[in-house]
């Protein structure tokens, strides 16, 4: 705790030099510079590399039936087994693929689609950017989750049909991210020039507009991943997103519902995974919202 | 006045928007609502299917269904189940008084511990606890409320032995008992969002506290409290107030999930049933309600600003 604290205290004289996040360092570099990104993005690498080796590593599979049921951690598997005497361990490192993949993908859907029509409103203006921000706002008039259970419901439960949802819900915010500094961008001198010497408007938007937008856009990919990993969860908790057999930890805590006084660890461990893995995305989020933005204050 | 006036207009605008995008979003069903009401057993002929069709006005255009229905919506007619052939608007009427106990008791929980919190962690100035409520705040913003509501409903019982009632019981029929079934649900929704209140708070004051204003509130003499209370806090409460109502998606999204884990019979729990037993009209109606609540608060959020802060005056 201490060190953190005098990490991002330091941070602050080093971010007012002007031109300090740009430079491009080695994973040493953003150490130094941002000690809560760092152990953000070493949670995140953990997590990634566990799921990426997860066939390789893991003692059994994330559905094989092998031992008695709601087993105790320590019986010869680490984190016990669950309540179809499954592996837990096997399935908590299993889960963070699909948490991955999930929240990867739906981030995705939600930076190409959102930030798209973020830049298109900024750069048209007019009656069209009007018309696209106003179709963003009526998705931002309902509550996340409560949006993404109506596309799901409508759409039917699975894995993939959680990720559209959640790329759908999440797309509104990058559109407002991307369009803010894209407007600001318009009145900028180097536009006009662009514009005089003839260049198309895709190639102002790829090579002028862009590099202006991608850092609110990363800042907000980075924080948007830990609300997408957790909105799986939640989607699947609720049964409307991952089903079983896949070993989902969202759908781990839903059939824990049921045995969790039987057995608190199968309750427990998932949820563990879930916030480790949130916090990690979150903490590089913050981290490098201050090193790229050094006009909002640290919090 | 004319802004508020504007503000409504572009809310009612919204929420048709909304009714349109649900109104859509349910013809997108695969395969029609006479299968999903026939189920597996039914064998209709052409006939039949068309009569049923018929009888549900699902024979006419797009358009002439859509205003039709909303037609209905505006005189507070959302349709009936499917299920139970009740009508869907006083079933979500009865459940609406939950939803909203539990999500006002959440906010005020959140306000309760998060503030004074916040405060108090701002007037020491410690360095040391710069990065422990950094982190406390984003371990807010990463713990999901389900998994605390489980890890509560664990502790009670392990640890006290304790469980609430499980048939819900409103205030007004016994307080007691009401007060110990919104306990779990309100504190496992209030503790991530205080600590993410309390982050937001300390580094808010802090900023405040630098301020010119505040020093010369010193130098005049004015007791520590008073220059705290009315000099700092409110400047400090606009950004505080933005993120009470950024959060007010993921207060309302957890007080959906935690009506489900706790079994309170609010709107998100009926949501959630229609959804489970795929009765439309009553995720419809339930989606619309959430809505308009949505919108309506984030409307006063934007009119508490103009209290706490009368330069802000919008065009």
């Amino acid at each position: 705790m201490i060190r953190a604290g005098q990490g991002v205290q330091a941070l602050r004289g080093r971010i007012a030099r002007p031109g300090a996040g740009r430079r491009t360092e080695g994973p040493f570099g953003l150490a130094r510079r941002s000690p809560v990104a760092a152990v953000g993005a070493g949670v995140i690498a953990i997590v990634v590399l566990l799921a990426l080796a997860a066939d390789l590593i893991t003692p059994h599979g994330p559905v094989a039936q092998i031992a008695s049921p709601l087993l105790r951690p320590g019986h010869g598997f680490i984190a016990g087994t669950d309540e179809l005497g499954r592996d837990e361990l096997s399935r908590l490192i299993f889960g963070a693929r699909v948490s991955l993949y999930v929240g990867v993908l739906a981030v995705s859907i939600a930076l190409a689609g959102g930030a798209s029509t973020g830049i298109v409103a900024g750069f048209y203006g007019g009656s069209l950017d009007n018309a696209l921000m106003r179709a963003m706002d009526i998705l931002f008039s309902l509550p996340a989750i409560v949006l993404a259970i109506a596309i799901t419901s409508i759409l039917g439960p699975s894995l993939t049909n959680a990720m559209i949802a959640i790329g759908i819900v999440y797309a509104p915010t990058f559109a407002r991210i991307a369009r803010g500094p894209t407007l600001a961008v318009m009145n900028l001198a180097y536009i006009e020039a662009a514009r005089a010497i003839g260049a198309p408007n895709w190639t102002i938007i790829l090579r002028h507009v862009l590099p202006n937008v991608s850092a609110p856009l990363l800042v907000q990919t980075t924080v948007s991943l830990s609300t997408a990993i957790l909105t799986e969860a939640a989607l699947s908790f609720l049964g409307v997103g991952t089903q079983p057999p896949t070993a989902s930890w969202g759908l781990m805590l839903n059939a824990a519902r049921q045995y969790m006084l039987i057995d608190p660890w199968i309750a427990i461990l998932p949820g563990v995974a879930i916030a480790l893995t949130v916090l990690g995305f979150n903490l590089l989020g913050d981290g490098l919202r201050d090193l790229l933005d050094p006009r909002i204050p640290t919090m | 006045m004319r802004y508020l006036l504007r503000r409504l207009v572009w809310m009612a605008a919204a929420l048709l928007g909304v009714s349109v995008l649900i109104f859509l979003l349910v013809r997108l069903l695969p395969g029609t609502i006479i299968d999903i009401l026939a189920g597996t057993e039914g064998q209709l002929s052409r006939e039949q299917r068309l009569q049923i069709l018929h009888s549900f006005g699902l024979d006419r255009p797009l358009p002439v269904q859509y205003v039709l229905w909303a037609w209905n919506l505006l005189h507070g007619n959302l349709g009936w189940s499917f299920r139970t052939s009740q009508p869907v608007a006083p079933l979500l009427v009865s459940r609406l008084p939950v939803t909203v106990e539990l999500a006002m008791l959440s906010a005020a929980c959140v306000t309760l511990l998060g503030l004074p919190l916040g405060i108090v962690a701002s007037v020491t100035r410690s360095v040391r606890l710069k990065g422990f409520v950094q982190v406390v705040g984003l371990l807010g913003l990463s713990i999901p409320n389900f998994w605390i509501a489980l890890a509560l409903i664990i502790l009670a019982s392990y640890a006290f032995r304790w469980g609430p009632a499980l048939i819900y019981v409103p205030p007004w029929q016994d307080p007691w008992v009401n007060a110990q079934q919104m306990f779990l649900p309100v504190l496992s929704l209030a503790l991530g969002l205080a600590a993410v209140v309390l982050r937001m708070t300390r580094s808010s004051m802090l900023e405040v506290l630098g301020q010119e204003y505040v020093k010369v509130a010193r130098a005049k003499g004015l007791a520590g409290r008073t220059v705290l209370m009315r000099h700092a806090l409110r400047n400090a409460l606009i950004p505080i107030v933005t993120v009470l109502g950024l959060q007010t998606g993921f207060l309302l999204g957890g007080v959906v999930i935690n009506e489900e884990i706790f079994g309170l019979p609010g709107l998100g729990w009926t949501l959630l049933n229609g959804v489970y037993q795929r009765d439309y009209p009553v995720v419809q109606g339930a989606v619309m309600l959430f809505a308009a609540t949505f919108v309506m608060i984030n409307l006063l959020v934007d009119l508490a600003y103009t209290y706490l802060d009368p330069r802000i005056r919008f065009q």
